[in-house]
Formats: structure tokens, C-alpha cells, sequence
């Protein structure tokens, strides 16, 4: 695990007990990376961008966000637009984690940069697993951009 | 008559030469008897002459010396004359001497002598001729001889008669011969002549005969009737094409007759006024038709004055206008207000003009013509257009009114439309928020304290996590129903074989059911989406393979009914089948006849098979008996050339 470089994980996700069950399905023994969770899409734009609450932090970016759509003052396609319209946060990638099948929300966020589209379970895998499975990929298959 | 003349030439011709030769031959025998008569008398009289002389020489003796005696017997020697009649001496004085007297001639001596004469006495030659001796003159001698002039007369007419007679026939014969070459081609000529009046055949020509003027005459006739028949050929023609010409002008006329009375009766019948005016917009004769609109008295419109019966508010547009058209001499419409006596108010017409050009009635529409010829006069019609117009802003209004109710309704529509949609949104995400976190965290509960927890409790977990994911099902189901309504279709050309035959292959893999009889009927090429019909067959197909799953063996039909105006499919299984009270309660959202217990499904498929079938313009149903199978029925419109 030594040689893997600490990947940051950013949450973004209003509702508290999809964010547990993701955070469960992510602190596995293969992911054991430090995972920031923010409650909406303002908050996760002051942390990306060090403003608001967050003008003090680190200058890291994350290496990958988990970003919810639904939520409440600004919702995760603004979160997303604002992501891939700035050149420095643009090569992060961004798997939309949400509970919409609609065919809209797919096309939008596609068509705004998303890396990744996948619809919160309510089968037997549950959200958990499919985060798990996620995290897997995106940290461990996927060649991430350089920084 | 022809025929009789020629014929009468023949005879002509005959009677020419016989009355030619008769006439000669009356004057040669006239002549010829002249002749002889006249030599018959000399020669008598010269033998009577002679026979005096003899007597005298004779006689002179005795009428010298007196002797009565011998003188009587000289003249008995007489006797040897038949011809002589009577003969007698004279004396130089005068007085008879002696006579002689034939038997039975009766003549009667004259009493004195006569100087020396021969001449005729009725049918006797007398002479008288002095007898002279010595030259002193002795006595006369008197002879009387027959003349028979009569007999020798019948005689000489006889002989004529019959040469006439013999020299007629010879004539007639030989000229009757003769004849023939000259009215023979005459006569064919004739022939020819009325058989060409009677068959009116003028290619006949007459046969030349002779080189004569005959000859000559044939040609001329020949060519007379080939030119007589070159221009009755012409004539002929030219007939023909005159009667060609007359059908085509009654044709023409009679459609100009019919052309005129349809004017005449569109005219009649039109509730248009129409009025003349001339060149410079009057009217200048009696305008029935606009009398009777506006009431107005002739008086009064004549000139200019039928302007004043427009609306006061529209004259001056007209006047405008009208005069502009009367300056450019083109076409005119003008849409005013005309007071219309009969309903006592104005009422909007149409007003069009055209200017008559020329005088042959070409108005300037019919000219073409870009240069501004002056017109001669004007046509106009005037149509009442007012409850037109009425209608036409009823027509309007009410569609204001109805194209703002569509948008009103339009509006609603589009409010409640988005309002499902947020309704959808939300049930999507925050229904299924619950349903996440409890199937998720008994999943936790399960994967970390399940040792720990005793077997009924275990029970109880998997029961809620089961039941959340049904939930959830659920929710997934209502929601693509509920998309259905709001995604675009994408026609084309499906080959409903194949989509059924691909469809069944992959639901039966995924079943594990029992020995299975599959029967694909013909299926036709169909119009529709392929992935909302592929959805179809899998439901049908999925429903007769969860229905059949109980029976020993199962059978699945699939086919189709083609008519004109449809395909009609089916899917038949030997399956459950269904209570028909019930068949109109199949299609409805959650709406199950078995109990889930009994089959699985969650009561959306037919309902999404209904909608889907719906949206395609067709429709389902199905027909059914409990543990009897069943048989689903849906239909496609045929949509013949478009695809």
C-alpha cells in the first residue's frame, strides 16, 4: 500500500445516512484514504477553492470527489460545472453518485465533465458496496491525471 | 336523251346521204327526159317532115295535071305508117284535093291549109308543108301523126323510178357502213359519258379508235375527264376540309354559346351588382343592378354621383384610389361600406374594376401588357362581402378565443406536467433515500453483528431487507412508467421475428422453468420504437413464462393476424390464465389477479404494456380462463409508405 500515493476523497452528500453507508462502503482495508465529507454544494465549492470557512486550508486538492446532485442551496450540477470550468480543479475526477435514473441528469452531467455516473442502490449490495466498488476503481485501476 | 341524240345523228347522217343522192338523182333524170322528149319530137317531125316531101314529089304530078284520083292513091300508100292518122292535099288555092283517113281514127281535117309549121294538136303531131315543084308552089299537104308522149313519158319514169330506188339502197347500204366509223367512238364516248354520271367514276376513259378529229375528240374528252376528275377530287377535299372546319366552328360556337350562358347565368344568378362607367369613372347609362342596391334614382348616379353613396368615412380611400386606377388604367379593388337600400344601413362590399383596353373587349388583364395603355371603359362588380365579413371576424374571434384557451390550457398542461415531473424527481431521489438507508444499514447490521444476533432475529433482518428492496423495485417501476409518457419515440422498420425470437432467448436464460414448447408464428415488419416494444414482448413473453412455470409442460404461442389497416399480435400460453371478470382490471398500475405469494411481479408490467402499446396508436387486451392459459393481444397501425 506504501508505494500508492494518500489520495484525498472528497464527499459531497446532503443526506447523512447515505454519507455513513458511503464512508462505511470506502474504509475498507483496500481504501484507507482520507476522506473529507461536505454537507452541500456550497461548502464543497469553499473547500475546493480554500474560501468561506475553508480559506485557511492546505493547499491540496482533492484527487477525487464523490459528488451528490440533489442538495439543497447549490446542488451538485453547479458543483460540477464550476469544477470543470476552472483549469486547476478540471482534471479532478468526479463520479456522480445519486439517485436519479432520469435520462436528463445523466446527459447534463456527462455533457458538464463528469468522469462517472452511478445510481445509489437500494438492492441487496446496498450503497456501500457500490461506493466500495468505486473507490476500488477510481483509486486503484484508474490512472489518475498528473498533478 | 344522250343516247337518242346520238342516235339520231346515225340517221341523220343516213338521211343526209339518201336525200343528197335522191336529189341528184331527180335532176339528172329531169334533165335527162327534158332531153329525151325534146329529140323524140324533132325526130318525128323530121320523119314526118320527110314523109311530106315524099308525098309532095309524088303528089305534085298529080296536083299539077288535077288528077284527084292518083293524088287519093298516093296518100292510101299511107297505110304502110301506122302512126300517121290522117293526111291530106291541099290546092294551091286552098281547097281539099284529097285526103286519107287511118281506119278508126276519127280526125277531122281542117278546112283551109296553114303555113309550114309542125306543131302539137292534143295528142297529135299535125303538119302543114307546101308542096313546091319548080320552084312554084303546087298544093299543101297536111299530116296528123300519133304523138304518144305520155306512154314513152311512163316509160322513161319507170326506168328512172327504179334506178332512184336501186342507187337509194346502194347509198344507204354503203353509208350505213360507212357511217360507223365515225359514230361508233362517238357513241363509246357517249357510253363513257353516262357511266361516269352514273357510277360519278372519273378515272372511265374512253377507247381511241381512229387518228381523225374522232381521235382528237376522244383525247379532249380523256383529259376533259381526268381534269374534271382531278377537280372533283380537289372539290372533294376542300368539301371535306370546309366540313371539317363547319363541325369545328359549331363546336366552337356552340362552346361559346354554352360559355356565354354560363356568364350569362353566373351573372343572373351572382348577388353582385356589376356597372359599366367610362374612361373617366362615370357612369353614363342606366345601372340596374346598382339601382336596386343603393336605391338610388339614375338621376342621381349618373355622372360621378354613385360615389356619394359610399360611406362618408370611406370616400375619400375610394376617391384615392380610384383615381389612381383610372390614371394607370389597372385593375382596382377596393374593400368600403355601400348603403344598401333594402336593409337600410351600410353594408361592406367588394369593389373591383377592370379597364376594357381595346375595343375587342380586352380588359387589361388580358393584354398583359406593361405599357399603360388608356382604357376605353371600365367593368366593375360590386360583391356584398358584409356578413363575410361578419363571419369572417366571428371566425376570428372565436379563434383568438380558442388559441388563447389552448395556451391557457397549453400553460396548465405544461404546470402540471413540470409539477409530475418534480413529483417524479423527488419520489426518485427522496423516496428512495429511506428505502437506501434501511436496506443499507440491516446490510451493515447483517455483515457485522450477524453472529451475534440469534436465528429469529436474523429472520426478522432479512425480512426488512427484502421488503426495502421491493420498495425500491417498486419505485424503479413507477418511475419508467412514469417516464414513458414523457420520452420521444423513435420510429422505424422492426422486424418483429427477430426482436421476439432475441427477447425469448434472453428471458428464458435467465429462467429455469420446465420443458418448454416455444412456437413463432410469420411475424411482418413493423412500425415502431425498439427498445419501448422490445420492453413489450419482454413483459408479454416474461408473463407467459412466470405463468407456465407450474405446468408439466409448458407452451408459449407467438403470431399474428394482418389486415388493412393493422397487424394484430398475440402471445398464447398454455399457462394460469385469468377469471375474464376480471380482464379489464389486467392493465392497471398495481393491479394483480394473483397474489404475490403465488407468482412474483409487482403489477406494472401490463400496465407499462398498455401504455406502450397506446402510445403507438394500437391497442391491448386479452382473453383468458382460470388454469385455461391465456392470450395477450396487442395491434399496430400499418403505416403503409411511410417509414
Amino acid at each position: 500500500m506504501e508505494q500508492f500515493e494518500q489520495v484525498h476523497i472528497l464527499l459531497v452528500e446532503d443526506n447523512p445516512l447515505d454519507a455513513e453507508l458511503t464512508l462505511y462502503g470506502l474504509q475498507t482495508d483496500h481504501l484507507r484514504n482520507p476522506i473529507t465529507w461536505v454537507k452541500d454544494g456550497q461548502e464543497a465549492l469553499d473547500y475546493i477553492f480554500r474560501q468561506g470557512a475553508y480559506h485557511e486550508r492546505e493547499d491540496i486538492l482533492p484527487g477525487l470527489i464523490l459528488l451528490d446532485l440533489k442538495m439543497p442551496k447549490v446542488d451538485g450540477m453547479d458543483v460540477l460545472a464550476a469544477l470543470k470550468a476552472d483549469a486547476h480543479t478540471r482534471r479532478i475526477p468526479v463520479v456522480v453518485m445519486t439517485s436519479s435514473r432520469e435520462e436528463c441528469d445523466i446527459v447534463k452531467s456527462y455533457d458538464l465533465g463528469a468522469n462517472s455516473y452511478v445510481v445509489k442502490p437500494v438492492n441487496f449490495e446496498g450503497i456501500s458496496t457500490v461506493a466500495k466498488q468505486a473507490g476500488l476503481y477510481w483509486m486503484m485501476v484508474n490512472v489518475r491525471p498528473p498533478r | 336523251m344522250l343516247k337518242v341524240g346520238l342516235q339520231s345523228i346515225r340517221y341523220k347522217l343516213l338521211l343526209l346521204v339518201l336525200v343528197s343522192s335522191f336529189a341528184t338523182l331527180v335532176v339528172a333524170g329531169a334533165a335527162l327526159m327534158y332531153n329525151d322528149v325534146r329529140e323524140f319530137r324533132q325526130m318525128l317531125g323530121n320523119e314526118l317532115t320527110a314523109q311530106a316531101d315524099i308525098i309532095g314529089q309524088a303528089s305534085s304530078a298529080a296536083l299539077e295535071f288535077n288528077d284527084a284520083k292518083v293524088a287519093a292513091e298516093n296518100l292510101a300508100l299511107l297505110k304502110a305508117k301506122p302512126e300517121i292518122l290522117a293526111a291530106a292535099l291541099y290546092t294551091a288555092k286552098g281547097s281539099l284535093f284529097a285526103q286519107y283517113q287511118q281506119q278508126a281514127a276519127r280526125v277531122e281535117l281542117p278546112k283551109l291549109p296553114e303555113l309550114d309549121s309542125v306543131h302539137i294538136e292534143g295528142q297529135r303531131l299535125v303538119l302543114f308543108k307546101r308542096v313546091i315543084s319548080h320552084g312554084e308552089i303546087l298544093g299543101t299537104i297536111y299530116l296528123s301523126a300519133r304523138y304518144d308522149l305520155l306512154a314513152r313519158l311512163i316509160d322513161y319514169l319507170a326506168i328512172l323510178g327504179g334506178a332512184m330506188l336501186l342507187s337509194l339502197l346502194v347509198g344507204g347500204l354503203i353509208s350505213s357502213r360507212l357511217q360507223s366509223h365515225f359514230t361508233e367512238p362517238i357513241l363509246a364516248m357517249s357510253k363513257v359519258a353516262l357511266q361516269v354520271r352514273e357510277q360519278r367514276d372519273f378515272r372511265l376513259r374512253a377507247a381511241k379508235t381512229s387518228n381523225d378529229e374522232v381521235g382528237y375528240l376522244v383525247d379532249a374528252f380523256n383529259d376533259m375527264l381526268a381534269e374534271i376528275g382531278d377537280r372533283n377530287a380537289a372539290l372533294v377535299a376542300s368539301r371535306q376540309a370546309l366540313e371539317h372546319e363547319i363541325i369545328e366552328r359549331s363546336v366552337a360556337q356552340k362552346a361559346l354559346a354554352a360559355s356565354e350562358q354560363r356568364i350569362h347565368a353566373l351573372v343572373s344568378t351572382m348577388s353582385s351588382v356589376i356597372w359599366i362607367c367610362d374612361r373617366r369613372g362615370c357612369f353614363m347609362v342606366d345601372q340596374d343592378s346598382w339601382a336596386q342596391y343603393t336605391g338610388q334614382p339614375m338621376q342621381e348616379y349618373l355622372g360621378l354621383g354613385w360615389r356619394t353613396r359610399f360611406h362618408p368615412d370611406d370616400q375619400g380611400q375610394l376617391d384615392r384610389a380610384w383615381s389612381i386606377a383610372l390614371m394607370q388604367s389597372s385593375a382596382f379593388a377596393l374593400e368600403a361600406r355601400l348603403w344598401h337600400a333594402e336593409s337600410a344601413r351600410y353594408r361592406f362590399v367588394s369593389l373591383r374594376a377592370v379597364p376594357v383596353i381595346n375595343g375587342d373587349g380586352n380588359t387589361a388583364a388580358d393584354t398583359n401588357s406593361q405599357d399603360n395603355q388608356e382604357a376605353q371603359e371600365w367593368i366593375g362588380s360590386i360583391t356584398d362581402i358584409d356578413d363575410r365579413r361578419k363571419a369572417e371576424f366571428e371566425v376570428l374571434t372565436l379563434n383568438m378565443e380558442l388559441e388563447r384557451r389552448v395556451s391557457e390550457r397549453t400553460a396548465q398542461l405544461e404546470i402540471a406536467n413540470k409539477d409530475l415531473e418534480s413529483f417524479s424527481y423527488s419520489v426518485s431521489h427522496d423516496l428512495r433515500a429511506p428505502v437506501r438507508a434501511v436496506a443499507g444499514f440491516s446490510a451493515i447490521l447483517r455483515n457485522t453483528q450477524g453472529d451475534e444476533l440469534g436465528a429469529e432475529s436474523r429472520r426478522l433482518l432479512d425480512i426488512i431487507s427484502s421488503e426495502a428492496n421491493r420498495m425500491g423495485m417498486l419505485i424503479d417501476d413507477l418511475l419508467s412508467f412514469s417516464r414513458l409518457g414523457r420520452q420521444a419515440m423513435q420510429m422505424r422498420n422492426l422486424d418483429m421475428g427477430q426482436l421476439v425470437q432475441k427477447t425469448f432467448e434472453q428471458l428464458n436464460l435467465e429462467q429455469s422453468g420446465p420443458p418448454l414448447q416455444f412456437r413463432l408464428g410469420q411475424l411482418p415488419q413493423a412500425e415502431g420504437d425498439r427498445t419501448l416494444l422490445g420492453q413489450v414482448w419482454a413483459n408479454l413473453l416474461s408473463n407467459a413464462l412466470k405463468f407456465t412455470a407450474k405446468r408439466e409442460e409448458a407452451m408459449i404461442e407467438v403470431g399474428a393476424i394482418s389486415d388493412d389497416e393493422k397487424f394484430t399480435f398475440f402471445v398464447r400460453d398454455n399457462g394460469a390464465g385469468f377469471d375474464p371478470r376480471y380482464k379489464d382490471k389486467l392493465f392497471g398500475v398495481f393491479q394483480r389477479l394473483h397474489g404475490t405469494s403465488e407468482f412474483a411481479g409487482n403489477g406494472v408490467g401490463l400496465a407499462l404494456v398498455q401504455r406502450i402499446i397506446h402510445r403507438h396508436g394500437g391497442r391491448v387486451w386479452a382473453e383468458g380462463k382460470p388454469d385455461a392459459g391465456a392470450t395477450f393481444y396487442f395491434t399496430l397501425p400499418r403505416h403503409t409508405g411511410t417509414a
